[in-house]
């Protein structure tokens, strides 16, 4: 079979099969052509990009202190490092096994690194902010919500009706509200609650309502996931002399987990583009650093080209993300992918 | 010849006022090899699994291996009894998510707290003289029915029992899968493995089988010594159905 001449009378058969699908064709490709290229004449001629390009560590590290930059800019040079690594590097040996652990530990060091300590010059959590606050709000969410998601699932699933009960309304309330109330509840309402001298800071507020609000979507996405388990697998785990907790976490929750993994994956996309909620409540995280930079004289009306390098950002941040899960899935699922 | 299991007066329902079990009685001796037959829904699944306690009996009196496993027994005697007593599935019901050589280490490594490096040089001598040695790393999808069956044979031996019970062990194999699971369980009961089998194959009872029992109803209608099985009416029946139903 030769494909070059059977591929170009199939698309003659499907595009040009007669005069009137001809004129369509010709139409449709006529209005492609002048959208591209009016939309590639703007981003070369039309547009002014030097809100983006002369504001690039805005857009990184916010308002952080110019000569402690170096911080956040390690931390985000180690992400994209521990990302290369792990989509290109080795596929066994050492590395491969270390690096679980050093992703889990990439949060307290975010934390480290920008809030300071340790010998680090301590920095207040009002001048973290750009992408580098975008991350570590997702990162630091998702690390709370996992545990907290499994946690309510398998409250859920308990024989206790008192904790069966109340997991299963925390997630239907939480479920029920929507995101920006939880986030305003957590900026606004807790430091009410809380005593005077316990002052808890924007970002860990923050930090803690998406935990909490993503936790509830967690539990159902794990639940699902422990559905899909067959009875008889905890028979199997059980004639063994397994213990009830052994056969939970050596047999049930990892393979929930690897179910429910494409779902979590999903949650952790919407997350990282949820963070962007919270410019509205006045993180100066990657939208609010855009936000305020379009209100500086400088640039007034530059939205376009704001709203698209955003755009752009945000892609690269979540395709990230999804190569990252695609490949955790892949490493999870060996008898698959080795048959 | 002492009794490894006894059972006097079993009963068990289940909700809908049908008795899966009515008044069993058998025992079941050390090193001996029981043939459970029956049709389906006789009751003979339910018997096997209340010898490890996946079912517990409402009444009667049962005693596996010395300790008591009656209506009123609580969860740390039946992790007594299932430390001792190994069972093999229908469905295999292998770890998917674990390969072949952790499947069969897990228990021996989590439940009897053996060093990883004896629980595997035991697992690679149990699988090569189930003559799969070769599938060690392996995951149960990558296997055919007849080998995860054996392995799941290999993970139930792995923690020396004293007792296996096999519930259908070749019913969900393709039927040139069956002999090679058959013939495991013949070197089993070679080396004086007690073994309560539920299984419709007449040749596996026959030949190895020191007893077979036939129950309907939940009850046992009848015992035979294999040498007699010819004079049987039950077994005559199945031997016109081909063996299976």
């Amino acid at each position: 079979m030769q494909p070059g001449p059977s591929a170009f009378k199939r698309l003659k058969r499907q595009l040009l099969a007669n005069p009137l699908d001809g004129l369509i064709t010709v139409v449709v490709l006529a209005l492609l052509g002048w959208a591209t290229i009016s939309t590639l004449h703007w981003l070369v001629f039309g547009a002014d990009w030097r809100v983006v390009s002369q504001n690039l560590p805005l857009y990184a590290f916010g308002s952080y202190p110019a000569d402690q930059r170096w911080r956040p800019f390690l931390w985000i040079a180690l992400l994209i490092t521990l990302t290369l690594l792990t989509l290109l590097g080795p596929s066994r040996g050492w590395i491969r096994k270390a690096l679980p652990l050093v992703w889990i530990a990439m949060v307290p060091c975010g934390v480290v690194l920008l809030a300071g300590g340790f010998g680090l010059l301590p920095i207040p959590s009002h001048a973290w902010g750009g992408l580098t606050l975008t991350l570590l709000l997702t990162a630091c969410s998702g690390v709370l919500a996992l545990p907290l998601g499994i946690l309510l699932a398998l409250g859920r699933q308990t024989s206790l009706a008192i904790i069966q009960r109340s997991c299963a309304v925390y997630i239907d309330v939480m479920r029920a509200v929507p995101l920006i109330a939880v986030l305003f509840f957590g900026q606004l309402l807790i430091p009410l609650f809380l005593p005077m001298h316990l002052e808890l800071n924007r970002v860990l507020r923050a930090v803690l309502a998406f935990a909490l609000f993503l936790a509830a979507y967690i539990a159902e996405d794990v639940r699902g996931g422990l559905q899909a388990i067959p009875r008889t697998q905890r028979e199997a785990a059980a004639v063994l002399g397994l213990s009830p907790q052994q056969t939970l976490w050596l047999v049930v929750l990892p393979q929930a987990m690897r179910t429910a993994l494409p779902a979590l994956t999903n949650q952790a996309v919407g997350l990282l583009q949820n963070t962007s909620l919270m410019a509205i409540l006045g993180l100066v995280e990657l939208l609010g650093i855009s936000l305020s930079l379009l209100a500086n004289p400088d640039f007034i009306g530059r939205y376009l080209e704001v709203y698209i390098w955003l755009a752009g950002v945000y892609w690269l941040v979540c395709t990230a993300m999804a190569l990252l899960a695609r490949h955790l899935e892949h490493q999870l699922s060996p008898q698959t992918s080795a048959n | 010849m002492m009794p490894a299991i006894k059972a006097a007066g079993l009963v068990k329902s289940f909700g809908h006022g049908q008795r899966a079990l009515d008044d069993v009685s058998l025992h079941v001796y050390s090193g001996e090899v029981l043939v459970v037959m029956g049709p389906s829904g006789s009751g003979k699944s339910t018997l096997i699994r209340t010898f490890n306690g996946l079912e517990s009996i409402d009444e009667g009196h049962l005693e596996v291996l010395g300790i008591p496993l009656d209506a009123d027994h609580d969860e740390r005697q039946i992790r007594r009894v299932r430390r001792r007593v190994g069972m093999v599935f229908q469905q295999f019901n292998l770890f998917p998510h674990l390969s072949i050589l952790d499947n069969i280490t897990l228990a021996p490594i989590r439940v009897q707290r053996r060093p990883r490096k004896e629980a595997e040089n035991r697992a690679i001598e149990l699988l090569t003289q189930m003559g799969i040695a070769e599938q060690a790393s392996k995951y149960p999808a990558q296997l055919s029915g007849g080998q995860q069956q054996r392995v799941a044979i290999t993970r139930a031996l792995a923690l020396n029992p004293e007792v296996m019970l096999f519930d259908e062990p070749t019913s969900a194999l393709d039927p040139e899968r069956v002999k090679e699971v058959l013939d495991a369980m013949r070197s089993l009961a070679k080396d004086g493995m007690t073994m309560v089998v539920v299984t419709h194959e007449m040749g596996f009872a026959r030949e190895v089988a020191d007893r077979v029992l036939f129950m309907d109803e939940g009850r046992v209608v009848e015992v035979s010594q294999p040498d007699q099985l010819d004079k049987s009416k039950r077994w005559q029946r199945m031997a016109s159905w081909g063996g299976q139903h």
